[in-house]
């Protein structure tokens, strides 16, 4: 039936566009903060991945590892920030950006001596067999449903300690305007420190929810970071509202593209998404969401 | 602010002693000492490139001096952060630029409160007076919708939505709610309208005679700068060429032409 399976498509679409949605978020955090492209955000999100892999070895509880993972993506982005990126503030703006390729090198390397380089399968927090109303398969399981609660629930809360907050004004201030944060006393340094915590959670939470539908591996995350960075370019790297929508059109548009071009199609998807990539920077280079610019100095 | 204007009674409340303070190569500040006296308002004149604008960016921290004193009722404050200049009580407005306009009036004012003391935890260090509660930030707020009416009825909007004069009010009224004892301002006449740049002049002047405040005035537009202001500082090329009492360089044929353009 066609539109079942248009449903299913749609619904598995959206399940991957949040995960696509999480990673975009956590970049868009980091470039408000600092205009850095955060390239080691998906090695972070693997390496994460794998402490909670680990933690739920050890203790054998899902959740242990769940919250230990996101616990290590706060304190991940924030070492990261504070011994290799704050060195190279106000140095041109290409040594920041190289020093986030070599992080990402170094912790893929890392992974690869602490926890091995085969695939390791990650569990799921829930059933992931298809749920279905009467005897129509929906296409997505109860996981599904956990993926998207979490990620909605996430970036709900970030928006909200974002607007209503003092910690939370004090980070746009500082996003939209250093100088003038710091001349009112703010302490901007501390405020990116935040940032790229709040980013390591993000990438955490991407990791662990992504993980199960595809094995974890040191380079595991490399095709997620490529789909989450689409995604934040399509809602313009300024716009948390942009990231969240952009990962959904990315996750729904590469469903059909897997699922209506059958075997074909999930080799087709990465070349999707470089293709609306293009697209997108050549029609809105600012993204869909970009702000009028009422401001440029 | 009066009592605290009175602390320092008699001795300049701002004075740079020799400062030096450039950018890569280039001295823009070359031993520049100047005093803004107690509760008076300081006029700081010159050309484009002068480095009146570098001379408050050194004072207020933003750029750290390579030599020379910056003493703040009589303690040397040079080369501290500007985080640290705003709770020593140092207000700086920046030309142009001053508001964020993605951010709505009321989150742009509750931005010059972030140096206050916070509620909760410790004092930061080098803070003065005691812990500050919701109650007193409210307060504060609302003696500055009180005195800036018009940001009161726009308080919900975005800064992006004020004129040119209304942004100038904004930034002038965040800069206060720092609770400052001296306070930098950035060619705050620039680009407005002549009436409204009355009105800010006339504000400027209100700020310093009513609450003691000590005003360092950096303007391109010497003559409105000298009518209002009690001493006059003349800048050139990183260098005090002029420091006298405003009437005395107003009345100085000479030194208008050359350095003033009036």
């Amino acid at each position: 039936m066609p539109v079942v399976e248009f449903l299913q498509f749609t619904l598995s679409g959206v399940v991957f566009g949040m995960i696509y949605a999480a990673i975009a978020l956590s970049l868009v955090l980091i470039w408000r903060g600092t205009r850095l492209l955060n390239y080691a955000q998906g090695g972070m999100a693997m390496f994460t991945t794998y402490v909670a892999i680990e933690v739920i070895y050890h203790t054998g509880s899902y959740w242990a590892g769940f919250v230990v993972a996101l616990a290590a993506g706060v304190v991940l982005g924030a070492v990261c920030q504070l011994t290799v990126i704050r060195p190279t503030m106000n140095k041109p703006p290409l040594n920041a950006v190289i020093v986030t390729i070599g992080l990402l090198i170094l912790l893929e390397g890392l992974a690869g001596i602490f926890f091995g380089g085969q695939y390791r399968s990650f569990p799921a927090a829930f059933s992931i067999t298809g749920l279905k109303v009467g005897t129509t398969p929906l296409g997505v399981s109860r996981f599904d449903v956990f993926v998207v609660a979490a990620v909605l629930v996430t970036t709900l809360a970030l928006a909200a300690a974002f607007r209503y907050t003092s910690v939370g004004l004090r980070m746009r201030a500082s996003a939209f305007n250093a100088t003038i944060a710091r001349l009112s006393g703010i302490r901007v340094a501390r405020m990116l420190t935040i940032g790229w915590a709040l980013a390591g959670l993000l990438g955490a939470l991407a990791g662990v929810l992504v993980s199960p539908s595809t094995f974890l591996y040191p380079n595991s995350m490399d095709a997620i970071f490529v789909f989450g960075f689409t995604a934040a370019v399509i809602g313009g790297l300024d716009s948390p509202v942009g990231a969240v929508v952009g990962g959904l059109l990315l996750g729904i548009a590469l469903s059909y593209v897997a699922g209506y071009l059958g075997s074909k199609g999930s080799e087709l998807t990465s070349l999707v998404a470089l293709g609306i990539l293009v697209v997108v920077l050549m029609i809105r280079p600012d993204g869909l969401f970009s702000a009028t610019k009422v401001r440029r100095v | 602010m009066s009592s605290a204007a009175a602390e320092h009674n008699g001795s300049p409340a701002l004075a740079v002693e020799g400062l030096v303070a450039g950018y890569g190569g280039v001295v823009a500040l070359d031993g520049v000492s100047i005093s803004a006296g107690t509760a008076a308002i300081t006029a700081v004149l010159g050309a484009n490139g002068a480095g009146k604008t570098t001379l408050l960016r050194a004072v207020s921290g933003m750029i750290r001096p390579r030599r020379g004193r910056v003493l703040l009722g009589g303690t040397d404050l040079a080369g501290r952060s500007p985080e640290q200049m705003v709770r020593a009580g140092v207000a700086h407005v920046p030309e142009g630029q001053g508001v964020i306009p993605e951010l709505t009036v009321e989150e742009n004012l509750r931005i010059g409160m972030m140096s206050w003391p916070s509620g909760r935890g410790r004092a930061p260090a080098g803070s003065a007076g005691p812990r500050s509660s919701r109650a007193e930030r409210a307060a504060a707020l609302d003696e500055a919708y009180g005195r800036f009416r018009p940001l009161a009825d726009r308080r919900r909007k975005l800064a992006a939505t004020l004129s040119g004069g209304e942004r100038q009010m904004l930034v002038i009224a965040r800069a206060l709610l720092s609770r400052p004892h001296v306070l930098l301002l950035d060619e705050p006449s620039l680009g407005l309208a002549p009436r409204i740049m009355a009105q800010v002049m006339d504000l400027v002047v209100r700020l310093s005679r009513e609450q003691g405040l000590t005003i360092v005035l950096v303007e391109q537009n010497a003559r409105s700068a000298l009518a209002i202001a009690d001493h006059g500082v003349v800048l050139n090329l990183g260098r005090v060429v002029a420091s006298a009492d405003a009437q005395t360089l107003a009345a100085d044929i000479a030194l208008r032409h050359h350095y003033l353009g009036f």
